[in-house]
């Protein structure tokens, strides 16, 4: 016999002209290794049909399922309600256009982030497609892979104090996708070409360290470490540009510049 | 992040960049400051003639005579730099706020409080610096005679913790914002934090305690 699970759950259809804001509550008794996703699944299918959320792959890799679980952001799927007391109060995520009740629109949000950080690799050669691709350093395509596991859930942005504030904050999701081209060798843009696109308050710059990225990621990211490199690494590109001296200093030299994804290495 | 349609295209410059690195190296700057003025006036507390001696080298090599307006610009070009970050709407503030109880965050808290103690210090710090760099020298008797009126006693039970509060969060924040402290030093760094929370409001509040029971003659 499990617990008796409280659910509060966030109600809001924007399509239903008659629909207003307003927490519903549902009970549930609480099984065996019971996660959120199953949850809510179980609430909609024995209770409630008309409660909205995402999902998709229900293993922590579609990033569709992310929500405000007890006032932190994070997925559905992952979240296991022996970890939560009794009472489970669900939100969506801010920041987002709400679809309805729990179900929240990231994809306008990341392709926009997508055009402004230019996501893809800008080169200016010509690729054969019948060739085998150029090789790359094990070290380098790890370091690549590790900050490519980002799912685009949406949980960094929900739980970063500057993007609830100011709407123009590209957030760790869009840095992250920067730091990730800075290290792909593929990738000819150079510091000032990065600098161009996030050398601004509405970039690197508008960071404040609240780390709410950090602590909610639910794939573990480095988001600290990347935040706090690309800001030196932009901090002392804007000097070069002003002290052109300074542009022949190799920042790896320094030992500021060293990519450090998952932590001291 | 706008999702809006671009409606012109911002002139790429170096404006942020100069003015975050300005913000950082202004409070930096400012942190070693209160450490140093901590060393002065706790120097009370092992006797008023070592405090005396201090503050006669800063007033013999001009330090206090110069040195004090400069680190008032200082203290006023940072907070304007530093007001680029802080909520001021009410839009604004009603967000951070509810995102702050939203998330029960140590580090968004952190944050709440850096701002909030930042506007209490900018006005009450501005009131101590005005009587103070207006009642040159300094010497542990004016000190003591004026911290023993209980207005200015109240007044400075508030700022020393507000100050503290500040300036070690600030400092804390800093080595985050650029990189220093990695997700893998941060649990130490936390607590080297509040460690030196702890040390500098002990000591602050003993010196408190002995202006307030230092004879006046």
């Amino acid at each position: 016999m499990g617990r008796k699970l409280q659910f509060e759950i966030f109600r809001f259809n924007p399509q239903d002209p008659l629909s207003v804001p307003r927490m519903q509550t549902y009970f549930l008794e609480e099984t065996d290794k019971m996660t959120l996703y199953i949850a809510l699944n179980r609430l909609r299918e024995e209770q409630d049909p008309s409660l909205i959320f995402d999902f998709c792959c229900r293993a922590g890799i579609c990033g569709a399922c992310a929500m405000v679980i007890n006032g932190r952001p994070g997925l559905a799927c992952q979240t296991q309600t022996k970890d939560q007391p009794a009472k489970i109060i669900l939100h969506p995520l801010p920041v987002f256009k709400l679809i309805g009740d729990l179900s929240v629109d990231t994809g306008v949000w990341f392709r926009e982030m997508y055009n402004k950080t230019e996501s893809w690799i800008h080169t200016n050669k010509v690729i054969d497609p019948h060739q085998q691709e150029e090789r790359m350093e094990n070290e380098v395509a790890e370091q690549i892979y590790e900050l490519e596991r980002c799912i685009e859930c949406g949980c960094c942005i929900a739980a970063c104090g500057t993007a609830r504030m100011r709407d123009d904050f590209m957030g760790a999701a869009a840095l992250n996708r920067i730091a990730r081209f800075m290290v792909d060798p593929r990738d000819e843009r150079s510091e000032d070409d990065f600098f161009e696109v996030i050398g601004t308050d509405a970039g690197i710059f508008g960071c404040m360290g609240l780390l709410g990225c950090e602590d909610v990621c639910p794939k573990q990211l480095p988001l600290q470490n990347q935040l706090g490199y690309l800001r030196r690494k932009m901090g002392i590109t804007a000097v070069k540009q002003l002290v052109p001296a300074l542009g022949k200093i190799k920042l790896d030299k320094l030992k500021i510049g060293k990519f450090i994804p998952g932590g001291d290495k | 992040m706008a999702v809006n349609a671009t409606m012109h295209v911002a002139r790429p410059g170096r404006r942020d960049a100069c003015l975050d690195w300005l913000q950082m190296l202004s409070g930096a700057s400012l942190v070693l400051f209160m450490w140093c003025h901590m060393i002065l006036v706790s120097s009370v507390i092992i006797s008023p003639k070592v405090m005396d001696a201090i503050a006669w080298f800063f007033e013999a090599t001009y330090m206090a005579q110069l040195g004090g307006p400069v680190i008032g610009i200082v203290f006023l070009f940072h907070f304007i730099l530093a007001a680029r970050k802080i909520p001021f709407t009410s839009y604004e503030q009603k967000t951070i706020w509810e995102h702050a109880k939203m998330m029960m965050h140590r580090d968004t808290w952190l944050w709440v409080v850096q701002a909030v103690t930042a506007m209490i210090v900018l006005i009450m710090g501005g009131i101590h610096m005005w009587v103070v760099l207006n009642d040159l020298p300094i010497t542990a008797m004016k000190s003591a005679a004026r911290m023993q009126q209980t207005g200015w006693t109240i007044f400075y039970l508030i700022l020393l913790p507000m100050v503290e509060l500040h300036v070690s969060i600030g400092f804390y924040r800093i080595l985050v914002k650029w990189g220093v402290i990695s997700n893998k030093t941060r649990p130490l760094a936390k607590r080297g934090e509040y460690l030196l929370l702890a040390t500098f409001l002990f000591i602050g509040f003993l010196t408190i305690i002995r202006f307030l029971t230092l004879a006046i003659h």
